[in-house]
């Protein structure tokens, strides 16, 4: 079976030799091409060429796609992303510098004819013909209700979020939604079939459970309404939120989790069933200082948890670069080895 | 004494209610209590039986904290333009987000709950290098260097929390100074504050400044 098959046996609960074996390394690509960060996320050849490299020589599953975050912003504006060969890309220019900026910022009516948007379109045409057949390729989406964290900074977006005035803030909700549904069609129709929908705000670690379904959820809906919810994979960027799978279930439809390491495992496992996909999720950042021993042990754990009953596949979350690259290999080879299904 | 006051007032600051805390200070000064006691028995008890409660429930969200800081410094601004005499403060902190790191939600929270507890705070803001932390907390007599890091690489790298670490001990200040550390990579590894070369973490904004305080009273007793 193909990667892509194995997924979709997983997603089914069809037979399948194991379970899917993915891993993200978006920020690993330019030391893999020996170039500083911001040379490498300049051009998507570099980007699909590192992703290519690294999925040959790990041998998991999934291809990554996803450039930085504040490619997003970009797209709306940012006009300084402040690169880090050691780490994460971050936005330095914020769009929104006052609540009056929200009344002019402006939605570009086709986002991918915008300078900022060819790298991606560039890197997911060539992943699409290299290996689109065989592997899911992973792409990155910020929800409606966290785009505005990027745009103008997290504590003022809480401020507004929480505070008000609460027009505005609703005018830069729907601008934000506006966005992120063209930005899921535009990257389905590069051939991307895993849309890691990224929400912090519906987490009830970042607000509570009333706020989600009364601030939060609509606007998740109105993210998702034209293209549906088919490969998204709910994700609030490493925060816990098995306290909500059931409402995502109903209120989305979206059937992929990708589980906190913070959240307890069996109980994500428990509450998604044979409804969907449960995604295991290691804690890659403890991954810097273990040993590959330790990370096996942990893969181990993890997996045997999961695997029972199928619906469950094997991730991590971004993977620090701090990590040796014993633990990245000793990870992949663990989840192979101990996601083998009867 | 304030305790119906607190009790009311935390109820609304859970439910991220900023006008009903407000509501719940303006009944207790129509009631005749003065700005002192709105600080010293209202705001400040609030605050530390919320950090109990934090710690007690894990589960607080992040929009609970936040409103906890800001609605704590807010009221706390306002009673101190009132008081008869400026209060006494218990200690001075410098802090900022470390190098390369352009987070500031998680110092904010604790500079507002720092600022409700009598603590001098100075904010130099994101991105801040390790000589600028170290040479401001000299400057400003500081007690307590707090360092917020939202990425890995910023909470790892030798420019930011080893970075202030290698300077206290270069300048012979690990005794005047300490140094406190939070953010999103130390949740996911508790032990990573001992990498860092910090002397404690917290695990959030609220309880962060819980062990600033301590720190400052372990400097300045």
């Amino acid at each position: 079976m193909t990667p892509l098959e194995i997924l979709t046996a997983a997603m089914t609960g069809s037979p399948a030799p194991r379970i899917p074996v993915f891993c993200n390394l978006p920020d690993h690509g330019a030391r893999e091409l020996g170039m500083p960060a911001k040379q490498y996320f300049s051009k998507g050849e570099y980007v699909a060429d590192a992703q290519l490299r690294m999925r040959r020589r790990y041998g998991y599953d999934n291809i990554w796609s996803l450039h930085y975050v504040g490619k997003e912003a970009e797209l709306l504006g940012c006009r300084e992303i402040l690169f880090a060969d050691d780490g994460v890309p971050n936005v330095a220019d914020f769009v929104i510098k006052n609540l009056d900026d929200i009344a002019k910022l402006e939605i570009p009516a086709d986002i991918t004819q915008q300078p900022a948007w060819q790298p991606v379109s560039d890197s997911l045409q060539i992943l699409q013909s290299e290996v689109g057949a065989t592997h899911p390729i992973c792409t990155y989406i910020t929800a409606s209700t966290t785009l505005p964290a990027i745009l103008m900074g997290m504590d003022k977006w809480m401020e507004l979020f929480l505070l008000g005035p609460f027009d505005v803030r609703d005018e830069l909700l729907r601008k934000c939604s506006d966005f992120c549904q063209q930005e899921i069609a535009a990257l389905r129709a590069l051939g991307t079939n895993v849309l890691i929908y990224s929400t912090p705000f519906g987490s009830p670690y970042f607000v509570s459970r009333k706020q989600i379904e009364q601030i939060v959820m609509p606007w998740m809906r109105r993210d998702l309404l034209p293209g549906g919810s088919e490969g998204v994979v709910y994700y609030c960027g490493m925060a816990p939120f098995n306290d909500v799978i059931d409402l995502v279930f109903d209120e989305l439809h979206i059937k992929a989790h990708h589980i906190s390491p913070l959240a307890d495992i069996a109980e994500a496992k428990r509450l998604i069933g044979n409804r969907g996909l449960t995604c295991g999720v290691i804690d890659d950042i403890k991954m810097i200082h273990w040993s590959a021993e330790q990370t096996r042990a942990e893969v181990q754990r993890i997996v045997e948890i999961g695997k029972t009953g199928g619906h469950f596949l094997f991730g991590n979350g971004v993977m620090p670069m701090a990590v040796p690259e014993a633990n990245i290999q000793a990870m992949v080879a663990a989840a192979f080895e101990y996601g083998r299904l009867a | 004494m304030l305790d119906a006051y607190i009790q009311s007032y935390n109820q609304a600051v859970f439910e991220t209610d900023k006008q009903a805390a407000l509501d719940v200070v303006n009944q207790a000064l129509s009631d005749g209590f003065s700005p002192e006691d709105i600080v010293f028995k209202l705001v400040i008890p609030a605050v530390e039986l919320m950090m109990t409660l934090i710690e007690k429930d894990p589960d607080a969200n992040l929009a609970q904290h936040f409103m906890t800081a800001q609605i704590a410094a807010d009221v706390t601004e306002k009673m101190l333009e009132k008081f008869s005499k400026p209060p006494e403060m218990i200690g001075r902190v410098v802090i900022g987000a470390a190098y390369g790191d352009l987070h500031s939600l998680g110092k904010r929270i604790v500079s507002g709950c720092l600022k409700s507890l009598m603590v001098d705070v100075v904010d130099l803001g994101t991105n801040v290098s390790a000589e600028k932390f170290v040479d401001t907390a000299m400057t400003e007599n500081a007690q307590v260097i707090a360092v917020s890091a939202m990425m890995v690489h910023t909470a790892t790298s030798e420019k930011g929390s080893l970075g202030v670490r290698a300077l206290l001990q270069e300048r012979g200040l690990e005794q005047q100074i300490k140094l406190a550390v939070g953010g999103a990579p130390y949740r996911f590894d508790p032990e990573l504050y001992i990498q860092v070369g910090a002397d404690a973490w917290a695990p959030d904004g609220v309880t962060a400044a819980k062990v600033i305080v301590d720190l400052i009273r372990e400097v300045k007793p």
